[in-house]
């Protein structure tokens, strides 16, 4: 079994970089499918994770978990996404408040702050604080991308990016939730992309566009 | 021996504008005024060179000239400021000895011969002064004696409004530099250096923090650190070549020499970790901001002044990493990065001091200052186009130039500050070396538009096809600073021994790592390697022939068709747009015909933000001086009345004190 | 026998850099369904080049002549202090690094004065845009290296490569993950691959380094294509010495140098492949989106220079 310790002693020491290599390409990303792309990958490495540290300490329901994460999030929720893009039929580009050099920009800050912030509770609670700021990180740029990006569907990536990273979060501090709590999320998740396609839809069909900023009305 | 060279270099430059001024009606004594300020020089970087090399100092007191204590001495720092203005100065004069034959008749030209001598002795004083009254006595007779040379060209209209602004900002930093002086009034009676230096430890960590930023601020005018550099590029173009190579050259290295004096030596150790990164930041920020308007001009003049405000934006980076090190503790890195600041300022006084006697040499040859104008001066200009290219390779920080050791010294310790425990620092060291490569990238950018646009490729006048070299004085001036910079450039270790002996004294308990030394003994190698292989690349056989220049195939090219100088910076000022603002005009004649124009204007014009940012400051000073005013009645019981209040205040004030 | 291996190592990297550009040019041919001439076709380019006349525009002064061997110099010296076959090279010294950032520098420069000497729009245009590349691939290329320096305590090329080489092989710290990133993005800029410039094109609106050295001709664009090649080795040399050393001979032994020989040329035809590759991928990209790009190397070497202070 030394190849697979092995494999799973390097995917747990690598993956915090590979997630914040995902999450500075989503910043730079110019088109919403290759956003979609990217959160599947982030997902499928969260899963890849999870199944070491799953290996590691021989628990048949972190594979579960596991298994779940990679079922839902890798696979049923960007495929719902890419066929919701297509149906759309709005234009590929992401249309922005800031150009992608500057959210890059942004985002490496937004790391920054990540780590910086992290430091005393990593060493406190004795965390990796790697993984932890990786975590902050990713909630800090679902919401930057919330607020930066204007179509509608890259609102919902935004939230799920959010989602995300309070996910890896709890798996850092805490190595888990209850299953069952678990399951409950994913399953609110699901649900939850599903009626946010149906607004972006109705969306569309009221208005004739998908623009978020040009949706004003919410004021007393 | 030391103190006899100082003192006859005294003597000389107090002489020579008698001398000048009584001997100004024979035209035989035309050049004894510079044969005066040369010797002077020369003996003046004697004494320099001899207490750095451990000779002994000199310790002048001149109490019985004047009401206040005035005393001179050259220790180590004194002393390499003072070789940095006799290295630079002579040069400068030696070109000037035919510069100012050529283009001053008359009283104009004695006066300049009595001003420069007082200008020099002024720096000196600065530099030697011992009590905090001849530093400022100095610094005073600086800026006037400055202010007199540059109105010597002429001092009507828009001069006029500059010298104004030079003159009013320059008192501005000399009352900073007064009030950071008598901060140390209560601990230091006598205001001269030995019982300030003696003082300084029982001060308040507040107190020191308040005299720094008032020095920071003083000597930043001075220095030219952004946004407080307003005069430089107002100043340095309008005055006499020579002028401004002394000016850019050495009189912002006083300023420079001020700032080490109280950072270092005065305050001592205790000054607050922020402070370091203040000065470390202002610095990136002159550096950069410098470097982008001087891409901007093409008035030759002005994008080397811009240029100054870069290098010495590079100097107090170097300065704030060493008191940043120097908090935390890392000794030896300090006095790295403390060396890589007195280094540059070495540097940048001899290839500075060299462009601008370029600029002079082209405005003799072509009179004109004007990019725009020039073009192909090289192939008639051999001599001066030789030493400005020399200059220019220094001054972007080429290897083998001397620009590269303060560059290199700078990068090792920004280096070094990664390694630190303290997080804050090491982040923000490694990256303000990310901001020093920006900038010498800029610089590059900036030296090749100048060089090639001015010397290389078509003339774009009359005047630059019909220029013709400079006399044999004005080049041996150039020609002595370009070998001075090579010589840095290709075998600098003696100059760091130099240097490295003064951080070691003034941070004390520094040990200069041992790598600096053994990368400098390496670069003379790396030279005999290079120079080796363009050796060998020159002993190809080559047959030459001289064809037409590419043209697609169409006739008729000529100069117009060239980049000038606005073209080749159109890339990096168009990245850059957000820090120009600028306002662009473009208009094609005829309007009816826009795609066979015959004439097409373009015209951009930079937003001075800083302008912008002085106007609420400069309408609330009046504003405030208005309401003082108002207290002027006129009425003499008035007057009585205020006198009366007075007294009463300072009686209650001695009851209950 | 250590400066002997070290010269060796240098004449090689000064050697094969004309069959490197022959490979890439080669593996493109082939990816675009071409047969492609020869992989040793930059040498008979060259030969040809050093025996032909050459043509010198009217503008020229003295230093047109001058500028080709001076940049030729400066890539030279500048190819002398990547270690190749062992962990150290022919010249190196503490703090190296930044003496071979600028020694590249210090030919790029002499080459937009060249430049602009013929006097023609299309090497101003050249020499301008050469200007904005560089001034922006500074940054992120001193970062990177100075972030590698940073974590592996040294301050040189070989220190760095040892350090390297002695961990275990596929570490991936994330100083060294966006450093990679960074140093990567910036040797195509430096280098003028696509997507920055095209080495190949004709046409001179679309010319970086091509319109630098149009008026050139004879043995002074022999010298330049020579260095053009010569930079592209080194840069590539590079980037293998210091992310993937493992393979270099750790003695002066025979067989350790015959098996560092083989691991090198096997990266180097790895990465002349995956460059292949990426140029025919890719297109040029337009001049004002250049900054853009650089701009993300940039956010990476800042990020590698974070991770050094968080990761302890």
């Amino acid at each position: 079994m030394g190849l697979v310790e092995f494999a799973a002693a390097k995917t747990l020491a690598s993956s915090a970089v590979f997630l914040f290599i995902t999450v500075l390409l989503m910043a730079a990303a110019k088109r919403t499918n290759r956003c979609i792309k990217l959160f599947a990958i982030q997902c499928a490495v969260i899963t890849a994770q999870i199944a070491a540290l799953a290996f590691m300490r021989h628990s048949a329901e972190a594979f579960a978990v596991a298994a779940l994460v990679f079922l839902v999030k890798v696979i049923a929720i960007p495929y719902a996404l890419l066929r919701i893009s297509r149906q759309l039929k709005v234009t590929p580009a992401v249309v922005v408040s800031t150009t992608p050099v500057q959210s890059v920009f942004i985002v490496a800050g937004l790391m920054l702050l990540a780590f910086a912030v992290v430091q005393p509770y990593a060493r406190a609670f004795a965390l990796d604080s790697e993984m932890l700021a990786a975590a902050t990180a990713i909630i800090l740029t679902g919401g930057f991308l919330m607020i930066s990006r204007k179509k509608a569907l890259m609102q919902v990536i935004g939230l799920l990016v959010l989602e995300n990273g309070i996910f890896l979060a709890a798996l850092t501090t805490t190595f888990g939730m209850p299953f069952v709590i678990e399951m409950g999320i994913f399953f609110d998740l699901l649900v939850c992309v599903l009626l946010l396609g149906i607004f972006v839809f109705r969306i569309r069909e009221t208005f004739e566009h998908v623009d978020v900023s040009r949706l004003r009305r919410l004021k007393g | 021996m030391i103190n006899l060279s100082f003192n006859s270099c005294l003597v000389l430059l107090l002489a020579a504008p008698v001398v000048t001024l009584a001997l100004a009606r024979w035209k035989n004594t035309r050049y004894l005024p510079a044969f005066l300020l040369l010797a002077a020089l020369i003996a003046s970087g004697g004494a320099a060179l001899g207490t750095l090399l451990g000779r002994g100092g000199v310790s002048l007191d001149l109490t019985w000239l004047a009401p206040y204590p005035f005393a001179l001495a050259l220790d180590r720092l004194s002393a390499w400021f003072l070789l940095l203005l006799s290295a630079a100065g002579a040069p400068v004069v030696l070109f000037s000895a035919s510069y100012v034959e050529r283009h001053y008749k008359g009283a104009r030209r004695h006066w300049l011969w009595a001003l420069l001598p007082l200008f020099l002795l002024s720096m000196a004083l600065v530099l030697t002064a011992a009590t905090a009254f001849a530093f400022l006595f100095g610094w005073e007779l600086m800026t006037l004696f400055s202010a007199g040379l540059v109105a010597i060209d002429g001092f009507d209209g828009e001069r006029r409004r500059s010298i104004f602004i030079y003159l009013v900002m320059m008192h501005a930093g000399a009352a900073a530099v007064i009030g950071a002086f008598l901060g140390f009034l209560p601990h230091a009676a006598n205001l001269d250096f030995a019982s300030v230096r003696a003082g300084a430890p029982f001060m308040t960590v507040g107190a020191r923090a308040t005299i720094f930023l008032l020095a920071f601020v003083g000597f930043g005018v001075k220095a030219g650190i952004v946004p407080l550099h307003l005069w430089l590029p107002k100043a340095h173009p309008i005055a006499p070549s020579p002028v401004s190579a002394l000016m850019s050259g050495v009189m912002l290295k006083t300023a420079v020499y001020g700032f080490i004096r109280f950072a270092f030596d005065l305050l001592g150790a205790g000054i607050p970790a922020w402070c370091g990164y203040l000065v470390l930041v202002a610095g990136a920020v002159s550096a950069l901001l410098g470097i982008l308007y001087g891409l901007y001009e093409h008035d030759l003049k002005r994008l080397l002044a811009y240029s100054s405000v870069e290098n010495i934006g590079i100097v107090f980076m170097g300065m704030g990493a060493a008191m940043i090190f120097n908090a935390q503790g890392a000794l030896g890195w300090a006095a790295l990065a403390l060396m890589g600041a007195l280094l540059h300022s070495l540097n940048h006084a001899l290839f500075k001091s060299l462009l601008f006697l370029g600029a002079g040499a082209i405005t003799d040859a072509t009179h004109t200052q004007d990019l725009e104008k020039l073009g192909g001066l090289l192939g008639n200009m051999r001599g001066t186009g030789i030493a400005i290219l020399v200059a220019c390779c220094s001054i972007i920080g080429l290897p083998l130039f001397n620009g590269f050791t303060g560059e290199w010294l700078a990068f090792r310790s920004f280096l070094a500050g990664g390694e630190l425990s303290d997080v804050k620092a090491a982040i923000v060291l490694p990256l303000a070396a990310g901001v020093l490569a920006l900038v010498g990238g800029l610089a590059a950018a900036c030296f090749a538009k100048v060089y090639s646009v001015a010397f290389l490729g078509r003339p774009r006048s009359a005047e630059a096809a019909h220029a013709h070299d400079v006399p044999w004085a004005m080049q041996a001036g150039m020609a002595l600073l370009a070998a001075a910079c090579i010589a840095i450039g290709v075998a600098p270790s003696m100059v760091l021994g130099l240097a490295g002996s003064i951080a070691q004294q003034l941070i004390p308990g520094a040990v200069v790592p041992v790598a600096a030394g053994t990368f400098f003994q390496f670069i003379p190698w790396v030279a005999v390697f290079v120079l080796a292989v363009v050796v060998l690349g020159l002993l190809i056989p080559r047959v030459s022939r001289i064809t037409p220049t590419w043209a697609c195939g169409m006739p008729g090219l000529d100069s117009r068709m060239q980049y000038t100088s606005t073209s080749f910076s159109k890339p990096v000022r168009k990245v850059f747009n957000r820090v120009y603002q600028p306002q662009r005009t473009v208009e094609i004649l005829p309007a009816n015909q826009p795609f066979f124009p015959s004439s097409i204007s373009y015209r951009s014009v930079r937003t001075t933000t800083y302008e912008r940012l002085y106007r609420p400051a400069v309408n609330a000073i009046i504003n405030a001086a208005r309401g003082l005013g108002r207290a002027q009645t006129g009425n003499i019981q008035v007057y009585l009345l205020y006198m009366f209040l007075a007294l009463i205040a300072a009686l209650i004030y001695m009851r209950f004190s | 026998m250590r400066i002997a291996l070290d010269l060796v190592q240098f004449l090689v990297l000064i050697a094969t850099a004309p069959l490197l550009r022959g490979v890439v040019a080669r593996v493109k041919a082939r990816i675009q369904n071409r047969r492609g001439a020869s992989v040793f076709r930059p040498y008979f380019d060259l030969w040809k080049l050093f025996r032909k006349e050459d043509l010198v525009p009217p503008t020229a002064s003295l230093l047109f002549r001058l500028c080709p061997v001076i940049l030729w110099a400066a890539t030279v010296a500048a190819a002398a202090f990547i270690p190749v076959l062992r962990t150290s090279a022919l010249l190196g010294n503490q703090g190296d690094i930044v003496l071979l950032v600028y020694l590249l520098a210090l030919g790029r420069f002499f080459l937009m004065l060249g430049a602009m000497d013929g006097g023609s729009s299309f090497g101003g245009m050249g020499a301008s845009r050469e200007a904005l590349v560089s001034t922006l691939a500074e940054a992120p290329l001193l970062l990177g290296l100075i972030a590698i320096a940073i974590v592996s305590h040294g301050a040189s090329i070989a220190t760095i490569v040892q350090w390297t080489a002695a961990r275990a092989p596929f570490e991936l710290s994330p100083a060294h993950a966006f450093a990679c990133v960074a140093l990567v993005l910036v040797t195509i800029a430096e280098t003028g691959r696509i997507p920055v410039d095209n080495p190949t094109t004709h046409l001179e609106l679309t010319m970086i380094h091509e319109a630098m050295v149009l008026e050139y001709s004879g043995p002074s664009l022999a010298l330049i294509e020579w260095s053009s090649a010569i930079k592209l080795n080194l840069m590539l040399s590079l980037l293998v010495a210091l992310f993937v050393p493992w393979g270099m001979a750790a003695s002066d032994s025979i067989p350790a140098l015959a098996i560092a020989a083989g691991v090198w040329v096997v990266k180097m035809a790895v990465l002349a492949v995956a460059l292949a590759a990426l140029e025919s991928s890719m297109a040029k990209l337009r001049m004002y989106k250049v900054p853009e790009y650089l701009g993300m190397a940039t956010a990476a070497a800042i990020l590698a220079v974070v991770f050094t202070a968080y990761k302890r």
